[in-house]
């Protein structure tokens, strides 16, 4: 008996991995529907500061992640887009991020169709831009001394959707979704020194370190990981990929809960033995 | 047709690199190899490319074709931290660097005290000034904010001895630090899980019909090749250790 328990604590790691295989695959063909039930505050302030926006007011959405961490935040900144476009609210998607182009054109290549959004008249692409403390520097003084054409090259000036906007005082808040450091950047260069309003939708890993700017109001709402997109898109009622990640990220949750639990208490049988 | 064909290309790209890297979770091999090689490659290019017709053309080259010549200012002193490759004229990139040092440290270095020091020692100070009206929940969270702040503070604070009371508050700065570091390390394994979802999803979608069944094929290909691996090494290996 002493002798199995020790067998299966020295189990070859790669039957875990397949393991966690079948028990994430599994809700992938065959949905639970385990989701659905919004917890944390910090969404909850994220959505009612969409749903308090007046239409025809402008926001800034920073889509700055890349492939890497598309799984958690792309989720996030479809949810937000939509709740946007469904408020009414121009908007201005940029980037400091070179990976991230490909992920806005697949923004620009889904969202804005489903509310009948035009370029150019209800939102507009910036360029990726790789100084962002000299951007956000800017953006204060005149918008159009670090954007002055789109990403296609065409000259914003004369866009409807850049009608009287000229530095922050025009824009009615910056939503920042990012695993970097870039949230950051708007609290310092935007929010804390211009009084824009920020929110932000973060990585699970790094949503910890945004606690204390959540507490202290320099965010105003904050959505983490796959997790809060989920909530998130439950509070707009439109489930997403999120809401379908969900089933598997609780099979994998509970599957690691079970291990650790098990191990443990095989180490404490062995003992006592 | 062509259109459908790049998309089913794709997929078949898609599946068969996330396959081959992991693949590395079985043992290291050639086909992670490839896919590793690849990713480096692919990585720098596109980053390259967005750096050259993002940055470079239209920030630097277009303007200045349009009579903005003061750009050659910024352009030299960019220009010149790839000096750095020439040990000879190495000395050059110093003063890239002391421009991009100067302008930083001015840039960050306010700002930063302003939002992740004052505010936040206000911050932890201010709930205190509104006990009054603030609910039970928020005053005992005012409450543990602060101690926690101090005593984490008192852990990390070396000009004294530990002892006393400076003992008692780092002892209990620990199991803030403790608290904390498990609740990231939970964020992190769930971080990491959405991330093996992605790749589990996209690998599901490739799998149907509209993508000629790229998952499936590749995967009994993958394991063929690692069966055939196996029984070629087995062989070869016997036929060393014969005489």
């Amino acid at each position: 008996m002493k002798d199995k328990l020790r067998r299966f604590l020295r189990i070859d790691r790669r039957w875990i991995f397949l393991l966690l295989t079948a028990v994430m695959v599994w809700p992938i063909i065959h949905p639970f529907g385990l989701s659905g039930k919004t917890s944390q505050q910090s969404v909850r302030d994220f959505y009612d500061f969409v749903e308090k926006l007046k239409p025809g007011q402008a926001v800034i959405l920073g889509t700055d992640y890349d492939p890497s961490t598309k799984p958690e935040l792309h989720p996030q900144a479809v949810a937000a887009l939509r709740h946007l476009f469904s408020k009414d609210v121009r908007v201005l998607i940029l980037t400091f991020i070179s990976g991230a182009p490909g992920m806005i054109e697949e923004l620009n290549q889904t969202v804005p169709a489903e509310y009948g959004k035009e370029y150019g008249k209800d939102y507009v692409i910036m360029p990726y831009n790789p100084n962002y403390m000299a951007a956000m520097t800017q953006m204060s003084i005149d918008i159009y001394k670090a954007y002055d054409k789109d990403a296609e090259g065409n000259d914003v000036r004369g866009m409807p959707v850049m009608a009287g906007i000229k530095t922050y005082k025009d824009i009615a808040g910056v939503i920042e979704i990012t695993g970097t450091g870039m949230l950051d950047a708007w609290v310092a260069y935007a929010g804390d020194k211009y009084g824009v309003p920020i929110i932000g939708g973060t990585t699970a890993i790094s949503q910890l370190g945004f606690g204390p700017y959540l507490q202290n109001k320099q965010i105003r709402g904050l959505v983490g990981g796959m997790r809060g997109a989920s909530e998130y898109e439950t509070l707009i009622s439109k489930p997403g990929k999120a809401t379908s990640g969900i089933d598997a990220l609780n099979m994998a949750h509970l599957l690691v809960i079970l291990l650790i639990l098990s191990s443990n208490l095989i180490l404490l049988v062995i003992k006592e033995k | 047709m062509e259109n459908s064909m790049s998309i089913i290309l794709g997929g078949w790209l898609s599946a068969g690199l996330t396959i081959f890297l992991f693949s590395f979770l079985y043992k290291d091999n050639p086909l992670f190899k490839i896919a590793e090689h690849l990713y480096l490659g692919v990585g720098m290019g596109w980053w390259f490319i967005v750096l050259l017709y993002g940055t470079w053309i239209p920030k630097a080259y277009e303007p200045f074709m349009q009579g903005e010549y003061v750009l050659i200012i910024p352009v030299l002193l960019g220009l010149s931290l790839v000096t750095q490759f020439i040990p000879r004229i190495s000395w050059i990139s110093r003063y890239g660097f002391t421009f991009i040092m100067g302008y930083g440290a001015g840039l960050v270095l306010p700002l930063n005290l302003a939002t992740d020091f004052m505010a936040q020692i206000a911050g932890t100070i201010k709930p205190f000034s509104q006990l009054a009206s603030m609910s039970w929940g928020a005053i005992i969270n005012s409450f543990l904010i602060a101690i926690g702040a101090v005593c984490v503070l008192a852990y990390f604070y070396f000009s004294v001895e530990h002892k006393g009371i400076v003992k008692k508050a780092s002892n209990i700065g620990i199991y803030f630090l403790m608290i904390y570091f498990g609740a990231s390390f939970g964020n992190t394994v769930m971080a990491r899980f959405s991330l093996l979802y992605g790749r589990f999803d996209l690998l599901y979608d490739f799998s149907g019909a509209s993508y000629a069944f790229a998952t499936p094929i590749i995967i009994i290909l993958t394991v063929g090749f690692f069966a055939l691996k196996h029984f070629m090494d087995k062989k070869k290996n016997s036929g060393v250790s014969q005489p």
